[in-house]
């Protein structure tokens, strides 16, 4: 089986889904999960040929360990958030749509993944662009759609430059040779290297584009968000790896000015990251929405990956790649039980939840999995991806990276904690006590991601091994496996060990748990007030204004967002200028024109 | 029988028939068009002699391959613009007729006061089109503009009759190397101004809005995009083999044509009616076009304008049906209105798509062959400024194809039920047109070699060195 007949297949697949939603919408939504679940299959059919090279028309492709990873990373996504398309698939305004360009967003990134040339890459980038940006805004918000496709198409033009520049000085659109003809223009090569990953930056949410995630992520359709923050930000990752084995930047900027050992180009980049990470922990602290919460989590996230890609040695670059595959599983999971929540309740701010845990406990576990590994708490795969980032930083003396990686790991306990103890603990508001767990199907990927976020955890070499098989195609050292346990210059860890003692832990807390005193169920409206009649009991739940101390600390105004509509409003203000200069309805004004545009010319012929 | 004579002669013969029997009118200008656009694909290649006098002296009509794709593009828009909106046509046959013939002649013409007397027929027949909308004010300025142009362009014939003894282009263009730039300055930039009416170039485009806005079904789509797009193949073959000049004229043509280029895209930017964004992004796009033929990447140029003016033609038909249907253009008020017209949705969301060049339409091949041109003779400013404008164009192409898809405020879940109220936008024949259209859009993109095959037929058009993107380019190493 080659690629381009799997790339038809998914195709005819997804040709197939759109008939049938036409035909019944649902019955369409769970062919989105036998379409996903069949991309599983051939990817892992067609692993054996790896290396190899295919063309069809002007796409060509050739199957690479990265590609496959990444590939695996978002199909595992999408798979399992394609659980809850039948549930939602009702409420979309356009299901066929909605389940057509769900699928088409899977190949598009699938043929990126595996892209040989630019013009498919490119291609296959703004196929999800569009695709996606057509999803969002079945959501609940047009604006936050449209700010998505703008910082995307900034990402992608700017990138499109990078790839014509680099096409007309090489010759060629083959990323793995074209790039080879930089090396001698330290000058055209920074040029492309700073436009060449902007579409990464952009798609990963490095600030200050960070800026889509929380809108788009945020007012998705609940379906899509999953896949939007533990798929599609990868993209982006994707990207940011070109630009270290592709583009070989650490040999392109040898010569050239270095900050701590890295060259000062890709120092730049990792201290957006660093950014990135601060600015997405602080923010995520102050939501209110679960759905924010986590979307500013993935710009800190999307920080991590992208410093320990650039990084592109042997132990940060792996902590990177791990990284990618444990924040893509703990964040679709918690974006899937967020969404089960807002199913059951039909809200996401989290002033209005609590208490789901009396309700939903499977759902409450889940998502108490998924923020440990998010926190980067062991026995959770996000603990070995952020240790081994640790590590790599350690090492190299990275001290402010390091300093903000440390920030991020730990202001993340306090934003994870929020939605846990705001929408699970605490009392039940009545007008949930009706409300039911997830039924079955919905539990199926939440089961599913929390097995591999455990996997990923206690095995984290399994995912490892893959990894060092990238960086043996990348041409660095590999990371050190021994038996279960990774070996990096300060030490070692063995994740199953770190589990058993967690284990033990577990067992004791469980064992005070059942011995101990019963607590009295206390209900929301139950409270201190004296029988005096409360009008607005929302404000007395415990979790508005959750870090009330902490957001006073961060009250600054927050610019970003200000930057991009003062840009905005300019183009307009100009273009308004233009209109009533130069397009006048007024003859006199056109005549006036010429005369000017006459006198230019004089001039202009003269001089 | 393939005479290039007959592409203007029948219609004005059939112009003159339905003054006789008014009420065939509607007829004729089918026949006519049909007759045209079958005509139009079994001419060839060569030069045709008017009158008995040989050129220099007579007149001729040229047919090369890149008037052989004007020809075919336009008589094939005209058809179609005319069977979609046959139901308006009414009273204004005759006009029709007249400026078809004058819009074959101004594309075929091998000689510059020819394409004047050419240029004028389209142009009064199209202030009598513009007099439509019953917004007199607007006809008047276009009236003052156009004539204005017209001088202008007249003038510039004359100074050039003057300087090389001949009108015929050929012959101008054979002996143009004799001429000092000073001497050039004057009739060239006189030229300029008279094209640039029609072409839309920014300060002499004043008469654009008014008449584009308030046009309807029909009038919309025949301005954006059959008179528009002659209006550029007539500059087209003006500037790259007729006269094209050098150094400091080229610059200052190429400065004013970028300005339209970006201010037309940021005017675009902040409007609020569909018509008027559509109009500005017309006006930006024929800046892009002059610019790129000036530029000298004449097959870039020509793809563009190929799939601009037939992305034009979609848009402006189903803008033309807003106002015919619910009265108004703007498009927050149209909020969710393809919800009840999803095919008419899909062929206008295609064809706004390929403007904003996304990938596998044929505006995306159009800006992959701009930008390997440019950068191949070295310019690195151009594309920059063409790929930031991709991005405001992009913006306010998802803005509105946003606000017509999914109806519902801010905050809101889009439901079917905040929409505006249900309507049937065009016909279910004219929404297949549309598709078909569309189609061709996506056909154009995909199959590209096909595409250059069909526009070039093997040739470089007038003499274009610039290269363009193959399949096999993207294979690179193999």
């Amino acid at each position: 089986m080659t690629l381009i007949t799997v790339l038809i297949t998914l195709l005819t697949l997804a040709a197939v889904t759109y008939l049938l939603s036409l035909v019944n919408s649902k019955l369409g939504a769970y062919f989105t999960i036998v379409t996903s679940l069949a991309t599983i299959v051939m990817l892992f059919l067609i692993k054996d040929s790896i290396g190899q090279s295919y063309s069809l028309s002007f796409f060509t492709f050739k199957l690479t360990t990265v590609g496959w990873y990444f590939s695996m990373v978002m199909v595992t996504v999408y798979f399992t958030t394609a659980f809850l398309n039948p549930f939602w698939i009702k409420k979309m305004i356009y299901p066929a749509a909605y389940n057509l360009f769900f699928l088409v967003s899977l190949i598009g990134t699938i043929g990126m993944f595996f892209a040989r040339d630019f013009i498919t890459l490119f291609i296959c980038w703004e196929t999800v662009v569009w695709t996606s940006t057509f999803i969002i805004q079945m959501g609940k918000s047009r604006k936050s759609s449209y700010v998505y496709y703008v910082v995307s198409a900034i990402g992608s033009m700017v990138t499109l430059f990078a790839m014509m520049l680099v096409y007309q000085v090489s010759g060629t659109l083959e990323i793995s040779t074209a790039f080879s003809a930089l090396s001698g223009q330290p000058v055209l090569a920074l040029i492309v290297f700073f436009t060449f990953i902007l579409a990464g930056l952009s798609k990963i949410g490095i600030f200050p584009f960070h800026v889509w995630l929380p809108m788009a992520h945020g007012s998705a359709p609940h379906t899509f968000s999953p896949v939007l923050s533990g798929g599609l930000v990868k993209m982006g990752a994707f990207i940011a790896y070109l630009s270290v084995t592709a583009f070989a930047a650490y040999e392109v900027f040898a010569n050239t000015f270095t900050i701590m050992g890295i060259p000062a180009p890709l120092y730049i980049i990792m201290v957006l990251g660093a950014i990135s990470i601060v600015v997405g922990t602080v923010m995520a602290i102050r939501q209110d929405d679960a759905k924010k919460l986590l979307a500013y989590s993935s710009v800190a996230n999307g920080g991590y990956i992208l410093i320990g890609i650039l990084l592109y040695d042997q132990i940060a670059f792996a902590g990177g790649m791990l990284h990618l595959i444990s924040h893509a599983l703990a964040s679709a999971t918690a974006f899937i039980t967020i969404a089960i929540v807002a199913y059951r309740t039909g809200t996401t701010k989290m002033s209005e939840l609590g208490g789901m845990i009396h309700r939903m406990p499977v759902t409450y576990t889940v998502y108490l999995i998924a923020i440990i590994s998010m926190a980067g708490i062991p026995p959770m795969g996000g603990f070995v991806s952020k240790w081994l980032i640790l590590q790599g930083l350690a090492d190299r003396g990275l001290l402010f990276l390091a300093a903000a990686a440390f920030f991020g790991s730990i202001g993340s306990f306090m934003y994870v904690f929020r939605p846990l103890s705001a929408v699970f603990l605490g009392q039940l508001a009545p007008k949930y006590e009706k409300i039911k767990e997830a039924n079955i199907m919905m539990q199926i990927p939440m089961y599913l991601l929390t097995i591999a976020t455990l996997l990923v955890g206690v095995f984290p070499n399994v995912v490892l091994r893959v990894i060092a098989d990238i960086q043996l195609e990348a041409g660095i050292q590999e990371i050190v496996l021994v038996g279960n346990t990774i070996v990096v210059s300060n030490g070692v860890l063995d994740a199953l060990r770190v589990f058993i003692v967690f284990g033990y832990g577990f067992l004791i807390a469980l064992v005070i748990f059942i011995l101990r005193r019963k607590s009295r169920r206390v209900t929301l409206m139950d409270t201190y007030t004296s029988a005096e009649f409360i009008h607005t009991p929302e404000l007395l739940h415990y979790s508005s204004n959750f870090y009330a101390p902490f957001e006073r600390l961060t009250k600054k105004p927050y610019p970003v967002l200000n930057l991009y509509e003062k840009v905005s409003i300019k183009i307009k203000e100009i273009g308004h200028m233009a209109e009533s200069l130069f397009s006048s309805s007024k003859p006199a004004i056109t005549i006036f024109w010429i005369i000017i545009v006459f006198a230019i010319f004089f001039l202009g012929g003269v001089l | 029988m393939n005479n290039p004579v007959l592409l203007i002669v029948i219609p004005l013969l059939l112009a003159f028939l339905s003054v006789i029997i008014k009420k065939a009118g509607k007829w004729l200008l089918l026949v006519g068009l049909l007759f045209n656009t079958a005509l139009a694909f079994f001419i060839t290649t060569g030069e045709t002699i008017i009158g008995g006098f040989a050129p220099p002296y007579g007149i001729n009509l040229v047919v090369d391959q890149f008037t052989l794709v004007g020809v075919i593009l336009i008589n094939t828009l005209m058809l179609i613009t005319i069977v979609v909106s046959f139901d308006l046509v009414g009273k204004y046959s005759i006009v029709l007729l007249t400026a078809l013939a004058g819009i074959n002649g101004m594309l075929l013409t091998g000689d510059l006061f020819n394409l004047f007397v050419f240029m004028e027929i389209t142009v009064i027949a199209a202030y009598i089109l513009s007099a439509q909308a019953k917004k007199y004010h607007h006809t008047i300025t276009y009236l003052v503009i156009g004539s204005v142009g017209s001088v202008l362009y007249l003038l510039g014939i004359i100074l050039l009759y003057n300087l090389t003894g001949s009108l015929n282009m050929a012959d101008v263009a054979a002996k143009l190397p004799l001429l000092t730039t000073k001497e050039l300055l004057v009739p060239v930039l006189l030229i300029f101004i008279g094209i640039g009416v029609e072409v839309k170039l920014m300060p002499v485009s004043g008469w654009v809005k008014g008449v584009y806005s308030n046009a309807n079904r029909l009038i919309a789509p025949l301005f954006a995009s059959v008179i528009a797009g002659t209006a550029l193949f007539v500059f087209g073959k003006l500037f790259v083999s007729v006269l094209p000049v050098s150094d400091t004229l080229t610059l200052l043509m190429l400065i004013m044509s970028v300005m339209t280029f970006v201010f037309g895209e940021f005017a675009a930017f902040n409007q609020k009616r569909v018509k008027n964004i559509l109009l500005y992004s017309s006006i930006g796009q024929a800046g892009l076009v002059t610019a790129l033929f000036i530029s000298g990447l004449v097959y870039a140029a020509v793809i563009l304008l190929i799939s601009n003016v037939i992305s034009k033609l979609i848009m402006f038909t189903i803008a033309g049906a807003f106002t015919e249907k619910y009265e108004t253009d703007d498009y927050e008020s149209l909020n969710g209105v393809f919800v009840h017209n999803k095919f008419t949705g899909i062929a206008f969301t295609i064809a706004a798509l390929s403007m904003a060049g996304i990938p596998l339409l044929i505006g995306f091949y159009a800006k992959l062959n701009i930008l390997i041109g440019f950068f191949q003779a070295q310019n690195y400013v151009l594309p920059a400024i063409i790929l930031l404008m991709a991005i405001v164009e992009g913006a306010y192409i998802i803005k509105l194809l946003l606000a017509l898809w999914a109806p519902g405020k801010e905050g809101q879940v889009s439901e079917k039920s905040f929409a505006v109220e249900k309507k049937q936008l065009l016909s279910v024949k004219n929404t297949i047109i549309c598709l078909i259209v569309a189609l061709v859009i996506i056909a154009g993109g995909v199959l590209i070699d096909i595409t250059e095959k069909v526009v070039t037929d093997g040739q470089p058009l007038l003499g274009d060195q610039s290269p363009s993107f193959t399949i096999s380019q993207s294979k690179g190493g193999e």
